[in-house]
């Protein structure tokens, strides 16, 4: 993070706590220690240690078919921005985190809204609703593939069905940008129900009396909605984006069940799979995951920036 | 006086209903099919004659298939169990601290916790194999519990210390000045309050874990610890499973969070939902 | 059979540990110390397919002392857990798969015992012609244990419909009467190619290769395909051509090869697969609840040039893992594995009873003819002359790079396959990065 953005950041707010400090005088409290120690050992010692070691061996050639391992500096970054395949996987990583994101985000506005009013069956359809994030990814792919499938698959029987097409057509593997939306919308099936739910928290907390007011005051629904409902939700929606920015980002199974390695689908995470794992070189392998935890944060902190404002009631 | 359903929001119940079901009505259709009825041209929206072969071939009888399925649906409920139980405790521990009390390096602390779910999968798969083996908990339900609950944590942090912090304050304050200390206002008046707050956040982590596929995969290395997931992903490498089969295991592997989601809805609704999120 | 190249679901996801080769310097002394003892042991043996009857098993641990622990992981998963033992030192079974591809990896990484140390290295390859795919700088690294090859299918009633009684010997021909049976209405597009980016495009460009009379690389690693009139490029433009003129379904563009075999072979929808896996016909085509050709789909002599080719071997083997408690013990089980006895037996050559699921073709010349002459298997006769000329792809065992090689085979293959770049600047990319590779 940078100093200029830490500057501009806002200390969370520390209201309605209880003032432990001040009671118990200058005196060291251990509680609060004691109650974060056992999280703090997990995080610390299955997360951030093994993090700390890819940070390091990312400036490493490390690569056990062609020992020993050594400290290369950059090397391990110009291979893979000299790497067509890789570059290319950045762009189509980027379509990713674009459509997804814009996607997953706005449907879940438009289903949180749907359910943010009580009514009968609410609840069974909130459960509904979680079932696509339900699904293990293992099996989503499955179930896609026979939706997608030019031989046999759902869309393309619904298609002719409607004799909307005389052919069974091909979506996924041919047009570029077709294959990355096809993709992308099994992905945004599978991450829209928790960003729902994170927008849906948020709108819980706005204020019935201001609905009240806005429809005293006669104003239409669309300037409800943009003048109380969606700057009311920053915070849900603020949450949501960066749930869908980390899933993005790291987007693995879909494009390799659906299709295969291709070059039109291929993510940024395949390229790590397929650097590390296949072919043996883990330095590159590290650089790339560093890359990809960069882009998170960087892409968490502008959604922080530009969409997040605290909001008080 | 009886409203009626507004049109806007009766389209979005169908959306909705239309979005999450049809992918998964494909599947049921598909496993309840024979292998050339799934294949025909157009599809059958309506399995022609719906049989239960898939799943008795895959859940019942003491074949290699449905012994696996057997023994791995035991390994992922209790692994996802397990994971879900102990982050919920040290989550709760965590968040009542980083979300009531002031200390130093509070801040800190906190943002770290949450900057680890930057982390791609492939950055801590190796490191983490490697401090497992060290322990000797590769292929141990305690290894795979352990880094479930390492990844999950932090989300569940997170929401719970939001849930806390959205509870009104009056009442611990009242808990203080009784002079009841700190953990018994924490057990006697948070934890009541947060209750909803803490149902949604074991579902939420106890989903997550039934989804995971990588980590299991690597961190186990035969039945006695591979959850359902794996087993699945192995079927897909053999050729000859039919892919009707395929969509049984699919809804199988579906049954039990199905079954957790509708039951307990209105948790979620009113745990998650509760003003969670500021 | 079992297949292990289709689309690299869990695999991917799976390799995960191969890193673990990080952990090499870290992590020694994991493994116990092993022990030649053969008496009384129990052994691990890990493979993707079903163990063989426990009868079998059973006779051997009388007559051995050595009792074995049968683990059956699926292909992909279990690449995984070999690098992950192997790399962080640690058991996890004596007896496993080693796939030829990867032999140049594992043995330069030292992952395998060196089975020389323990079996007849001359006896094996007098009978075993695919033991030089599991050879790699001197050292065999595994045994060939099932004779898996690729081979061409045909659906012989779709042809017949079409009006064809005599098998095509000539890629020429071949190609014509594909393109009859598309005229004749029978099949829409009668030609399988797997064009997905997987490995099992690869292996077919392999096969295709050999047929159209060449190599893909040399003893040296250069490439052979580079020049348009050499075998590799005429391949990559036949299989291209194959899909923008309809001979292969559109849609096979992200069709993986076990996926097209099941829902297109064995639904009749195309009428034969160029580079098909030996054992299709009996574990898939002739099987009732998987197929709509009962009977139809038959092995045909490799079309090449001016006759029948030389078959591209795909097989699988089992070695000794460097870790391993009882590698003596091992060693004698895989002895008894792969003697031509058992792999009869486990092919069907002696009743039901004695038939390891799963199995297909013993990698033994004389195995095959025990099973032969028992007539155990359909088209045993045609599978074993054209085992007995199977060749590997790399005679020289599998480069080390050889991950890296397939990855660009076939995602180039696929975007010509998809039209996103020319044959020719497909082809370049291969050729060059087979240069870059091999240089390095």
């Amino acid at each position: 993070m940078s100093t200029s953005l830490r500057l501009k950041q806002k200390p969370p707010a520390r209201g309605g706590q209880v003032p432990d400090a001040a009671r118990r005088g200058r005196r060291l409290d251990l509680l609060p220690y004691a109650l974060v120690t056992p999280l703090t050992l997990f995080i610390v010692g299955l997360a951030l240690i093994p993090a700390g070691f890819t940070l390091v061996e990312a400036f490493f050639r490390v690569q056990p078919l062609n020992p020993p391992d050594e400290f290369n500096g950059l090397d391990n970054f110009r291979q893979l921005f000299a790497d067509p395949a890789i570059t290319a996987s950045m762009g189509n990583t980027a379509l990713y985190v674009i459509i997804g994101v814009l996607l997953s985000t706005v449907l879940a506005i438009a289903m949180a809204i749907t359910l943010q009013k009580q009514f009968r069956g609410r609840s069974v359809l909130i459960a509904v609703l979680i079932l696509p994030w339900a699904l293990p990814g293992v099996v989503e792919g499955i179930v896609w593939g026979s939706i997608w499938d030019s031989n046999t698959g759902l869309l393309n029987s619904i298609l002719s069905s409607f004799h909307l097409i005389d052919h069974y057509l091909v979506f996924l593997g041919q047009n570029h940008f077709l294959t990355i939306l096809g993709i992308e919308l099994v992905q945004v099936w599978q991450i829209t129900p928790l960003s729902t739910l994170l927008v849906l928290a948020a709108l819980q907390n706005i204020p019935a009396d201001l609905y009240e007011a806005s429809t005293l005051d006669g104003c239409s629904a669309w300037t409800t909605f943009s003048r109380i409902t969606l700057p009311l939700a920053r915070p849900g929606i603020t949450i949501a984006m960066v749930q869908g920015i980390i899933a993005t980002l790291n987007v693995f199974d879909q494009p390799y069940i659906l299709n295969g390695s291709a070059a039109t689908g291929a993510s940024v995470t395949m390229q790590t799979y397929f650097i590390s794992f296949q072919n043996l070189n883990f330095g590159e392998g590290y650089a790339l995951s560093l890359l990809i935890t960069l882009a998170t944060l960087a892409s968490s902190l502008l959604v922080l920036k530009f969409v997040y404002r605290p909001v008080e009631f | 006086m009886k409203q009626r359903t507004p049109l806007m929001r009766r389209l979005g119940i169908a959306f909705i209903l239309l979005w999450s079901l049809v992918p998964l009505y494909w599947a049921l259709n598909i496993s309840l099919q024979t292998d050339a009825q799934a294949g025909s041209k157009p599809s059958n929206y309506l399995p022609p004659t719906p049989s239960l072969d898939n799943y008795s071939s895959l859940l019942s009888g003491g074949s290699d298939l449905a012994q696996s399925v057997q023994q791995s649906s035991i390994n992922i409920f209790i692994e996802c169990a397990a994971a879900t139980v102990i982050t919920l405790i040290l989550a709760t521990l965590a968040a009542y601290a980083f979300a009531r009390i002031q200390f130093k390096g509070r801040r800190v602390l906190f943002y770290a916790v949450l900057a680890t779910m930057a982390f791609p999968a492939y950055t801590t798969l190796i490191p983490l194999y490697q401090i497992l083996t060290a322990f000797g908990l590769v292929n141990t339900y305690t290894g795979i519990v352990l880094v479930y609950v390492s990844g999950f944590l932090p989300l569940a942090t997170w929401i719970l210390h939001n849930y806390m912090a959205s509870l009104p304050i009056a009442l611990e304050e009242a808990g203080n000045i009784d002079g009841a200390s700190r953990m018994q206002v924490l057990w006697h008046i948070v934890l009541p309050l947060a209750r909803p707050g803490l149902i949604s956040t074991a579902i939420i982590t106890f989903l997550f874990a039934w989804g995971q596929f990588l980590f299991p995969l690597v961190l186990s290395s035969d039945l006695s610890t591979q959850p359902l997931t794996v087993v699945i992903a192995s079927l897909q490498g053999r050729h000859l499973v039919p892919y009707t089969l395929l969509n049984a295991a699919g809804v199988v592997a579906l049954a039990v969070p199905a079954g957790i989601a509708l039951v307990l809805n209105r948790y979620i609704v009113s745990g998650m939902l509760a003003g969670s999120v500021k | 059979m079992i297949s292990k190249r289709n689309r690299l679901r869990g695999t991917a996801l799976v390799a995960g540990a191969a890193a673990l080769s990080v952990l090499a310097t870290a992590c020694t002394g994991g493994a116990g110390a092993s022990s030649s003892q053969t008496k009384d042991v129990t052994i691990t043996v890990a493979l993707f397919g079903a163990p063989p009857p426990q009868k079998s098993l059973d006779a051997f641990t009388k007559s051995t002392g050595i009792t074995v622990k049968w683990s059956t992981i699926d292909w992909d998963s279990l690449q995984t857990k070999i690098a992950a033992a192997s790399t962080s030192n640690t058991y996890f079974a004596d007896a496993t798969d080693v796939d030829w591809s990867r032999v140049g990896q594992e043995s330069k990484l030292g992952w395998f015992l060196p089975m020389e140390k323990y079996i007849d290295q001359k006896a094996y390859a007098a009978d075993m012609p695919q033991l030089s795919s599991f050879t790699s700088n001197g050292h065999i690294v595994g045994v060939p244990f099932d004779a898996s090859y690729l081979v061409t299918t045909v659906n012989k009633a779709m042809f017949a419909k079409a009006g064809i009684s005599a098998m095509p010997t000539t890629i020429d021909e071949y190609t014509q009467d594909l393109q009859k049976v598309k005229a004749a209405g029978v099949a829409q597009n009668p030609l399988n190619i797997p064009f997905a980016a997987a490995e099992g495009l690869s292996t077919y460009w392999y096969e295709t290769t050999q047929a159209f009379g060449g190599k893909i690389l040399d003893e040296s690693g250069k490439p052979q395909f580079s020049s348009p009139d050499s075998a590799g490029y005429k391949a990559a433009q036949w299989m291209v051509d194959a899909i923008k003129n309809g001979l292969v379904p559109a849609g096979n563009i992200n069709v993986s090869d076990s996926e097209s075999q099941q829902t297109l072979m064995a639904k009749g929808v195309t009428a034969s697969t160029f580079a098909d896996y030996s054992g299709n016909v009996g574990s898939l085509y002739d099987v009732p609840a998987s197929s709509s050709v009962n009977g139809a789909v038959q092995y045909i002599p490799t079309p090449g040039m001016t006759g029948a080719t030389a078959n591209v071997s795909n097989p699988d083997g089992i070695g000794i893992l460097k870790t391993a408690k009882y590698p003596e013990a091992a060693a004698k089980f895989i002895e008894w594995f792969t003697s031509a006895e058992n792999q009869a037996d486990f092919a069907g050559a002696n009743g039901p009873d004695k038939v390891m699921p799963g199995y297909f073709l013993p990698s033994r010349l004389t195995g095959l003819e025990k099973l032969t002459a028992a007539k155990g298997l359909a088209g045993g006769q045609e599978l074993t002359t054209m085992l007995k000329s199977s060749k590997p792809v790399f005679p020289a065992g599998a480069p080390v790079w050889y991950p890296q090689f397939s990855n660009s085979v076939y995602t180039n293959l696929h975007a010509a396959a998809a039209g996103s770049m020319t044959v020719d600047a497909a082809i370049k990319a291969i050729s060059d990065s087979a240069t870059k590779l091999a240089g390095q």
